[in-house]
């Protein structure tokens, strides 16, 4: 009995550690990004005095985070199409077997265990070479490159879940090669291609590096790209910089609070192997 | 039957991007790091001049320390922590669920939001920690964390040592998979709840744990945001990282081919970690 009452206290002593460490810093960030400058040194753990969106507001004025925002947003969406049409396309693909099918599976996930950012110099030429620097569709490519191993992983491990009788017999009612693939294993695997499509946009719209190296103005730079400049330009307006902080996070925790389960799944869906 | 060119059409944008972003690149810099490139114009074959600059160049040596440092870090602190909160959870308190979600929270929002986040809580004049030692009396304790040569690279580390979500869901998902009959005898000779987790738990997801690793040493060796934004490298380099002087090496000095260099070494340390791990793995294993 003892025991169970000490180890009680560590649960929830361990809860209740974690639960601080991950949320007060949210917290005070976004209490924060509601006071004034002066209030931020004056009154540094109290809630503001008045509750006032100015920050928010004037961080709209300040930089064009419209912009920014709407370039996440398309090199996310477009980004995130691209690698599931690619890996839904191969992994059907490779449902049939031939000669190299193993090969080429190989081939097609060997990149999963490389640290991608070994390769900026080669993938800013690339990107170059193509006419893409500095466009919002350059900076969804290289994404779409990236994460394609991860994505046709997922995709693959749940379209071979399909059972091969299916195919069979559709095959034998006569239906083409490509209307198997768009009217029958396409609908079955949607639960798969959710679970990457979650984690793609959510990778996506969280990147920098890549973001950085390939765009150099305001019409091509991420949100991502964007929110540094709140700090490193003008004199620091520290709560202004909180709240465009606070907006960059803004979406994907917005998605998180309605879809926390799937994406959970959908962002450790790579250890699933 | 599917025909080979049907096959082929659908394989097509598939094999591009994977030749267009690794096959490509890959050998790109492997080329390259032989070379001298100031990124335009023709490239100078240079042998292994490359390399031997990277040793001697002090900086270089700390960005590969620093990133060992990472990997160590993360594989004997962090990843002890989430397997500690995983095993606290898999009993199933009360509201786990919740908690499960809330400690998940920090992998969604990008490590640019929870570097610039962690930026301002270390700040001087208004962060969080010195306001809290301020209050507590402790003031005397409170510096600018981030410019202060003994505390810049443990400062950086700390938001992914105690955002332990990730590693949690891992461990979680593959204790689910553990059959409650292998419990049961224990119980019956009296085995508390931390002799079980020793005993039974901690073994059956030895595999979770070398894959845990795995994504503790493949962060390592992506790990950008939290330096270039936090310290840029600073104090006196003293929290540089691979990532980081491949990155400056191009954008900032425009030696590319040092900078691929630096790439291929990266590389080279992720597949010594990665025989390492599966090394032990299969030590374990037999």
């Amino acid at each position: 009995m003892r025991s169970a009452f000490r180890s009680g206290i560590f649960t929830w002593l361990v809860i209740g550690i974690f639960l601080v460490v991950t949320l007060v810093p949210f917290a005070w960030l976004t209490i924060s990004s509601l006071k004034t400058n002066q209030e931020l040194f004056s009154n540094p753990f109290g809630l503001p005095a008045t509750w006032s969106l100015a920050n928010y507001t004037s961080a709209f004025a300040a930089h064009p985070l419209t912009i920014y925002l709407r370039n996440s947003a398309v090199a996310s969406v477009t980004s995130t199409l691209l690698a599931l049409a690619a890996a839904s396309l191969a992994s059907y693909a490779l449902l049939h077997k031939f000669r190299l099918s193993r090969g080429v599976y190989v081939f097609l996930i060997f990149g999963l265990l490389l640290p991608v950012n070994a390769f900026i110099a080669p993938i800013f030429y690339i990107i170059h070479f193509l006419g893409l620097y500095n466009t919002v569709w350059g900076v969804a490519l290289v994404y779409a490159g990236i994460s394609f191993p991860l994505s046709f992983l997922v995709i693959k491990t749940y379209m071979d879940t399909v059972p091969v009788e299916l195919l069979e017999v559709s095959r034998l009612d006569g239906a083409s090669y490509h209307r198997i693939f768009f009217n029958i294993v396409l609908p079955i695997c949607v639960p798969g291609i959710v679970t990457a499509a979650i984690f793609l946009m959510i990778t996506a719209w969280n990147e920098l590096l890549f973001a950085s190296i390939l765009t150099q103005d305001q019409n091509a730079q991420t949100v991502q790209v964007g929110v540094r400049f709140f700090l490193t330009t003008y004199s620091a307006n520290y709560p202004q910089s909180f709240a465009a902080t606070v907006m960059s996070l803004v979406p994907t925790v917005l998605a998180y609070v309605f879809l926390s389960d799937r994406i959970i799944a959908g962002m450790t869906a790579g250890s699933l192997k | 039957m599917a025909t080979k060119p049907q096959i082929a059409l659908y394989l097509l944008p598939a094999v591009a991007l994977v030749l267009g972003f690794f096959v490509i690149p890959l050998l790109f810099i492997i080329y390259m790091s032989f070379h001298q490139w100031a990124g335009l114009g023709p490239a100078t074959f240079m042998g292994l001049d490359n390399f031997t600059y990277l040793f001697n160049d002090n900086s270089f040596r700390t960005a590969l320390t620093n990133t060992l440092i990472w990997v160590g870090v993360g594989t004997f602190i962090h990843t002890p922590l989430c397997l500690m909160v995983a095993l606290v959870l898999s009993r199933r308190p009360f509201m786990w669920k919740f908690f499960r979600t809330i400690f998940f929270l920090p992998n969604v929002i990008s490590t640019t939001a929870i570097a610039l986040l962690w930026y301002f809580l270390y700040h001087v004049d208004l962060g969080l920690f010195n306001k809290v030692l301020d209050a507590i009396g402790l003031g005397g304790v409170a510096r600018a964390w981030l410019a202060d040569p003994n505390t810049a690279l443990p400062a950086t580390l700390l938001p992914w040592v105690i955002y332990i979500g990730f590693g949690m869901v891992i461990f979680l998902t593959q204790i689910s998979t553990i059959p409650t009959e292998f419990y049961e005898a224990v119980q019956l000779d009296g085995a508390t709840s931390w002799q079980q987790d020793l005993h039974i738990t901690i073994p059956l997801i030895r595999r979770a744990i070398a894959l845990q690793v795995l994504f503790v040493v493949g962060y390592a060796l992506k790990m950008f945001e939290y330096p270039f934004i936090m310290t840029n490298g600073g104090p006196a380099n003293k929290t540089i990282n691979l990532s980081l002087y491949i990155y400056r090496q191009m954008i900032t000095a425009n030696q590319y081919g040092l900078s691929m260099a630096a790439g291929v070494v990266t590389l080279a340390v992720g597949t010594a970690l990665l025989s390492i791990i599966f090394l032990v793995l299969r030590r374990v294993d037999s």
